[in-house]
């Protein structure tokens, strides 16, 4: 199933961008468009679709929560 | 029964772990325990490192007093059953806030407020109801361009269900429903022609033929369904859909 993963913008272009995970991973295509993220944005994705932008604080607390899961299921790739 | 839900968990699971979207990089494993029919240990240390769908069995498994990979609970999950009735609402509320990290705790707080406590732990209204709660700009209320990618997001998300209509070599075409986003809430619609993905070296899809109903998700074929999971997967996910369409009308209202 697909998880809401927060991440970062680090590559955007006519509406696709990289999106580097606080889990880890990272996806390449991912569908900014909805909300029209640029590089450097905090993003929500679902699947590969952005549906929200994060402030910076939020991005921070969601980057702590991933941090946990990570540690819980032993799941981290880095 | 175990052996049979091990592969029936790992049917439906696979694709989006094979798109990158959750689950561990299991460099291909899964696939080829399906392909082998294989349910050994390694395959149900791989489907436990799932960090929201295994929790999700778990808590239905408690509930029901199952094990974690008996055929029913991965099928209440994905397809859905009487299992799912089973689950106390305070227990899916307080595991939504404690196992399911990547949500918004006010967010999942305002699910169960505005459901009234009858929020089911079924995948498919974890996926519509996270659209819902999720921070698209202008909410239900986009622009048309974004609600017919949404509409196909959470299509793809959930488990969807169709009926053959031709078997090609790698692909079937299949009568389905699609999920279509308006100003009301979601709904589906009338059965369209579509093609999806299947693997015939993976049971039963060597034999797979016109008129069977197919589970399906990420446009992949999942299983072969039963004609009870077939009334059961259109009954749940009919009931998730008016659930999430009151939480998006009522998300509408207090704006």
């Amino acid at each position: 199933m697909c998880l809401t993963r927060a991440g970062k913008v680090v590559s955007a272009s006519q509406g696709r961008a990289r999106v580097e995970f606080f889990d880890g991973r990272a996806l390449d295509d991912v569908d900014v468009s909805v909300v029209n993220a640029k590089k450097g944005a905090f993003v929500e994705v679902f699947g590969n679709l952005a549906l929200g932008v994060l402030s910076p604080a939020e991005a921070k607390r969601r980057k702590q929560a991933w941090t946990e899961v990570a540690r819980a299921v032993g799941a981290t790739r880095e | 029964m175990k052996a049979d839900g091990v592969l029936f968990h790992a049917k439906h699971a696979f694709m989006p772990n094979s798109l990158g979207y959750c689950g561990p990089d299991e460099k291909g494993q899964i696939q080829r325990d399906l392909e082998g029919n294989r349910s050994d240990e390694e395959l149900v240390q791989t489907l436990q490192k799932f960090e929201a769908a295994y929790p999700f069995l778990k808590l239905i498994a408690k509930s029901a007093g199952r094990q974690v990979f008996d055929y029913s609970v991965p099928e209440a999950y994905w397809i859905g059953n009487r299992l799912l009735d089973l689950v106390p609402v305070s227990d899916f509320y307080s595991f939504s806030h404690h196992e399911i990290k990547g949500r918004d705790p006010e967010k999942v707080r305002e699910v169960f407020r505005q459901l009234d406590g009858t929020a089911p732990p079924h995948h498919t209204f974890y996926v519509m109801s996270t659209y819902a709660t999720t921070a698209v700009p202008d909410g239900p209320n986009v622009r048309n361009e974004a609600k017919r990618k949404i509409a196909e997001l959470v299509d793809n998300c959930r488990i969807s269900w169709g009926t053959v209509r031709k078997v090609g070599k790698n692909e079937l075409q299949v009568e389905a429903r699609r999920v279509s986003v308006d100003d009301g809430g979601l709904s589906l619609t009338s059965p369209v022609v579509k093609r999806v993905r299947y693997n015939p070296e993976i049971r039963p899809f060597g034999t797979v033929k016109a008129g069977d109903v197919v589970s399906i998700h990420w446009n992949y074929a999942c299983d072969v369904l039963t004609p009870r999971q077939v009334k059961n997967i259109a009954r749940y996910t009919d009931a998730d859909i008016r659930l999430v369409s009151r939480l998006m009308k009522s998300k509408e209202d207090r704006k």
